[in-house]
Formats: C-alpha cells, sequence, structure tokens
C-alpha cells in the first residue's frame, strides 16, 4: 500500500517554472496526472503548451527530478507527454490568464 | 539535484559568434549605407556588394545559428554532425568579406569569395538536410525546411556561377539570372524560412492555439510552386512565366500575412513587448512591400522596385530577425549559464535577460529610420534616404550594444553572484 497522494506530486512540481512565461508548470495547467501505483511509482502526465518547444527535454526531466527530490517514499517517475487534449490557456489557473492579459 | 538533457542543443560556444558576427554585419552594415545611392538603380555593384555583406553577413549569419539551435527541437532529433558549425561562421564570414572586396574594388577576388561561401553553405546544408532526414513526424515546418534548404543550394550554385562571370569573364547573362538568384534565396530560402519557423515561433512565445492553419498551407504551396515556374522560366527564357512566378508568390505573401492575423486573434500573450512591437512592424513592412512588388510588376519604376526591397530585407526580415534575437540569446545564455542552477538557487527568467530601455531605443531609431529611409527611396529624394539611415546607424547601434548586454549576464558570476539577478 503506497500512501503517496497526487497533491504530493503535484504540489513538488509546483517548484518547476517554466523560464519564458514565469509560472509553475500546475498553474499554467501542463500536468494533466499523475497517477500512482501500490509500489509507489509514479507516472505523470503532461503537455507542454507547443510542439517544437526548445525546453521540451529540460521541463521533462526537471518534473522528474522535482518528484523524486521532493516526495518521499517515491520509487521510480515516469514522465509521459500527450497531445492530446491539446493545452490551451483556458487550461491555465485564472491568476496566470489574467496576468498574461487573456482575461 | 536537478539534471539536465542536453542532447539536442548545440554548445553555447559554438552558436554565440553567429549572433555576434551577424549583429556587427548588421551594425557596420546600416553606416555602410550612407555610401550607397539609391537612384543609381539595382545593378549598381556598390549596391550589390552591400546586398551581399547583408544577406551574407547579417541575414543568413542569424538564421544559420538559429537553426542550429532549433532544426533539432523542431524534428525532435539531435544534428547529424553539429560539430560542423565550428567551421561554418569562418567561411561565411571570410568568404562575405572577400565577395565584398570584390564587387566594390577587385571583381577578379568575387570568383573566390564566392567559392568560401558556397562551401560554407554546402556544409549548413549537408547537415540540415542529413538532420531532417531522420525526421520521423514530417509536418509543415520540416516540409518548409527541406524546400528551403534545396531552393538555397540552387541559389547558392546560381549566385557562384554569377560571380564568375563578374570576376572571370565566364559568358553568362548575369542581368539575366539576378532575377533567379534573387527569388531563389530571398523567396525560396529566406521567405519560406521565416514562414515555416514562425509557425513554431509566433504560437509559441503568443501562446496561440486552436487557429486555422489552412492559409499557412496554401501559401507554401504557393510558394515552393512560384519559386519552381521561376527556375524553369529563367532556364528557358520564359519572360512571362517569370511575371506569372512573381504573381503566385505575391499571392503566398497575402495568406501568409492572413495566417499571422489568426495567429494573431487567438493569441493568449497580450503583453507588447520588444518581440511583438518588431513582429508587428516586420509584418507591416512585409504588406507594404508586397503591395509595392504588385505596383512594380506594371511598369518600370526602379524606385518602387528598390523601395519594395528595402521594406522586404530593411523592414520584415531584418526586424524578424532582431526581435528574435531578444528572445534566442536570452534562452542561450540562459540555457548555458542557469539551467545547471534551476532546483539549487532561484534562476531570472527570460525577460529579465534582455535590456527593456535599450531595446525600446533600438526599435524606435530602427522603425523610425526604416521607414524615412525607404519613403526618400520610394519618391527619390536622397537627403531623405540619408536621413533614415542615420536613424537606422544609431537603432543598430543599441542592437549591437544590446546583444552584448545579453550575452554578458551572469558572465563570471559564482553561484551566489547568480542570485542578485533575480
Amino acid at each position: 500500500m503506497c500512501n503517496i497522494t497526487k497533491e504530493q506530486v503535484f504540489d513538488a512540481i509546483r517548484n518547476v517554472i517554466d523560464p519564458e512565461v514565469g509560472f509553475n508548470l500546475v498553474e499554467l495547467g501542463l500536468i494533466y496526472d499523475a497517477i500512482i501505483d501500490e509500489e509507489c511509482n509514479v507516472k505523470v502526465v503532461m503537455t507542454l503548451s507547443t510542439r517544437g518547444c526548445p525546453l521540451h527535454q529540460m521541463l521533462t526531466q526537471w518534473v522528474k527530478d522535482a518528484v523524486e527530490m521532493r516526495v518521499p517514499g517515491v520509487k521510480n517517475v515516469e514522465v509521459e507527454v500527450v497531445w492530446e487534449p491539446e493545452w490551451n490557456i483556458s487550461m491555465a489557473d485564472e491568476n496566470v490568464r489574467k496576468a498574461l492579459g487573456a482575461l | 539535484m536537478f539534471s539536465i538533457s542536453k542532447e539536442y542543443a548545440p554548445p553555447f560556444g559554438m552558436i554565440a559568434p553567429f549572433f555576434v558576427i551577424g549583429t556587427i554585419f548588421f551594425f557596420v552594415g546600416a553606416v555602410l549605407l550612407l555610401f550607397l545611392d539609391p537612384l543609381k538603380g539595382h545593378f549598381d555593384p556598390r549596391i550589390a556588394g552591400w546586398v551581399h555583406w547583408y544577406l551574407l553577413g547579417f541575414v543568413m549569419m542569424v538564421i544559420f545559428g538559429a537553426m542550429a539551435q532549433l532544426i533539432p527541437v523542431v524534428v525532435e532529433v539531435g544534428h547529424h554532425s553539429v560539430d560542423l558549425y565550428y567551421v561554418i561562421w569562418p567561411l561565411l564570414t571570410v568568404g562575405t568579406l572577400a565577395m565584398v572586396f570584390g564587387f566594390w574594388f577587385v571583381p577578379a577576388v568575387l570568383p573566390y569569395g564566392g567559392l568560401l561561401v558556397l562551401v560554407a553553405m554546402l556544409i549548413y546544408l549537408y547537415d540540415t538536410l542529413m538532420t531532417l532526414k531522420k525526421a520521423e513526424n514530417l509536418t509543415l515546418t520540416v516540409k518548409t525546411a527541406v524546400a528551403a534548404n534545396l531552393f538555397l543550394t540552387a541559389g547558392i550554385v546560381v549566385g557562384f556561377v554569377m560571380s564568375l562571370a563578374i570576376g572571370a569573364g565566364v559568358h553568362v547573362d548575369v542581368a539575366w539570372w539576378l532575377g533567379a538568384h534573387a527569388v531563389l534565396v530571398l523567396g525560396g530560402y529566406v521567405v519560406l524560412t521565416i514562414i515555416g519557423i514562425s509557425l513554431i515561433l509566433l504560437p509559441m512565445f503568443g501562446l496561440a492555439h486552436g487557429f486555422d492553419d489552412t492559409p499557412v498551407r496554401r501559401a507554401f504551396d504557393l510558394m515552393l510552386g512560384g519559386v519552381i515556374v521561376h527556375l524553369f522560366s529563367s532556364l528557358i527564357g520564359f519572360s512571362a512565366g517569370r511575371f506569372l512566378a512573381m504573381l503566385v508568390m505575391l499571392a503566398a505573401i497575402g495568406l501568409y500575412l492572413w495566417q499571422i492575423r489568426l495567429i494573431y486573434e487567438k493569441r493568449a500573450r497580450k503583453e507588447n513587448d520588444i518581440w511583438f512591437r518588431s513582429l508587428a512592424f516586420g509584418y507591416g513592412s512585409l504588406l507594404l512591400a508586397a503591395i509595392l512588388a504588385v505596383v512594380s510588376l506594371f511598369g518600370e519604376w526602379e524606385n518602387v522596385i528598390l523601395a519594395s526591397a528595402w521594406f522586404l530585407i530593411m523592414g520584415f526580415v531584418t526586424f524578424l530577425i532582431t526581435g528574435h534575437l531578444y528572445k534566442i540569446i536570452p534562452f542561450l545564455v540562459w540555457f548555458e549559464r542557469y539551467s545547471p542552477l534551476v532546483g539549487k538557487q532561484k534562476v531570472p527568467m527570460l525577460h529579465e535577460m534582455y535590456p527593456k530601455k535599450m531595446a525600446d531605443w533600438e526599435f524606435a531609431m530602427s522603425a523610425a529610420g526604416v521607414t524615412v529611409a525607404g519613403v526618400g527611396i520610394l519618391l527619390g529624394w536622397n537627403d531623405l534616404y540619408y536621413g533614415g539611415v542615420a536613424l537606422l546607424i544609431v537603432g543598430a547601434g543599441f542592437m549591437l550594444a544590446s546583444v552584448k548586454w545579453m550575452l554578458s549576464f551572469g558572465k563570471g558570476e559564482n553561484t551566489e553572484k547568480g542570485n542578485e539577478h533575480v
């Protein structure tokens, strides 16, 4: 039985900031899900704001590192980048949309 | 500790010279405009020399540097042989200088400069095409990159043959082939490359999604067809075919501008930063250049042709490049100096890594200079042209200083000092 919660995983990823826009990946709405199995292996399902983003490799690596570093008891961390559903600004938190002028 | 994958990213020291040298060519190129007389027309060797100084030394140099970084991330594979970039910029620099010397002073030097440029570009093309060959997902950007690079190959071969005609007496109708050379390099490579890359960069920086991309797909088809028809018409000496090809390429530019409007309407990021303003001025210039090009098709107005070329090169191409330098250079510097610190200390955001006031001055002076000088060329009023060039020189000086500022950001600082920026 594993006691890690999705909230713990999401909170860890809140420390990963996109240096282009200055917001963390969770409030940008880029993290779709965190699947935790009984052995405390974590699979983060995320997307990126654009295909062909130069930060692609770095962001996924930082997400993996953040979960491994900040979530106690975690075993293996896998990060899957998906393109469906396609990200759009409505997925971001209200403070992000407001700051970017999208509201 | 956070780790980082650098599989796709070429080393900073390999790419930085492209931007430094390119910006120096930009600044000196602006100064050299003072020694040109637009009333002499586009066949004047001094103007031809300056065009090569600017397009090879600034435009191509910066595009090659940007492509070194962008192509691997766009096609999601590593470079075929990234170390080749270490020889591209020295060859391109020396070749450009020799070509300009040939145009201005000793025509016999022209083929030697042309040969060095040819070799530099063939090396670039080899790595680029071999890298693109590994792409699994044939997106429109990949297709435009392939087409653009094939056109560049044809364009530089035509250019090299022309340099042999001017410098070594090879019998070729230079005036006739000048059109094909310009269409292949400017339309086939520079514009097509910008079309393909902007489809990635504009939505990425503007956070635009859910727009219809049909116009840019049709624009790609038309530009491809237009350049090919122009090339074959040139080969068989068919003037009407070249005229038709020009109309098709202008239609492609119209569709591309329509696409930009669709992306603009869907952008979520509304801030009017230096990147946005530079692009707005660039696309406005492209619209004006296209209108002037249409007018020039129906008469023998040399000043209209020159003004169209001015707004295309100095307004559109230049501002798209300078605008993106404020995005690309901070990213490269951040990647080199700060990405290893992520997770260990607070790192600066990219928008903090360019000098905002200097950039504002660069934009204001350059935009005013291009506009005033362009109107001067159109009206055949040289005093106005030289006044505009003076403003442009100041703008280019600010650009040069901005690039130095951006490349120096965080240089030589240790971890503790790095924190002072944030």
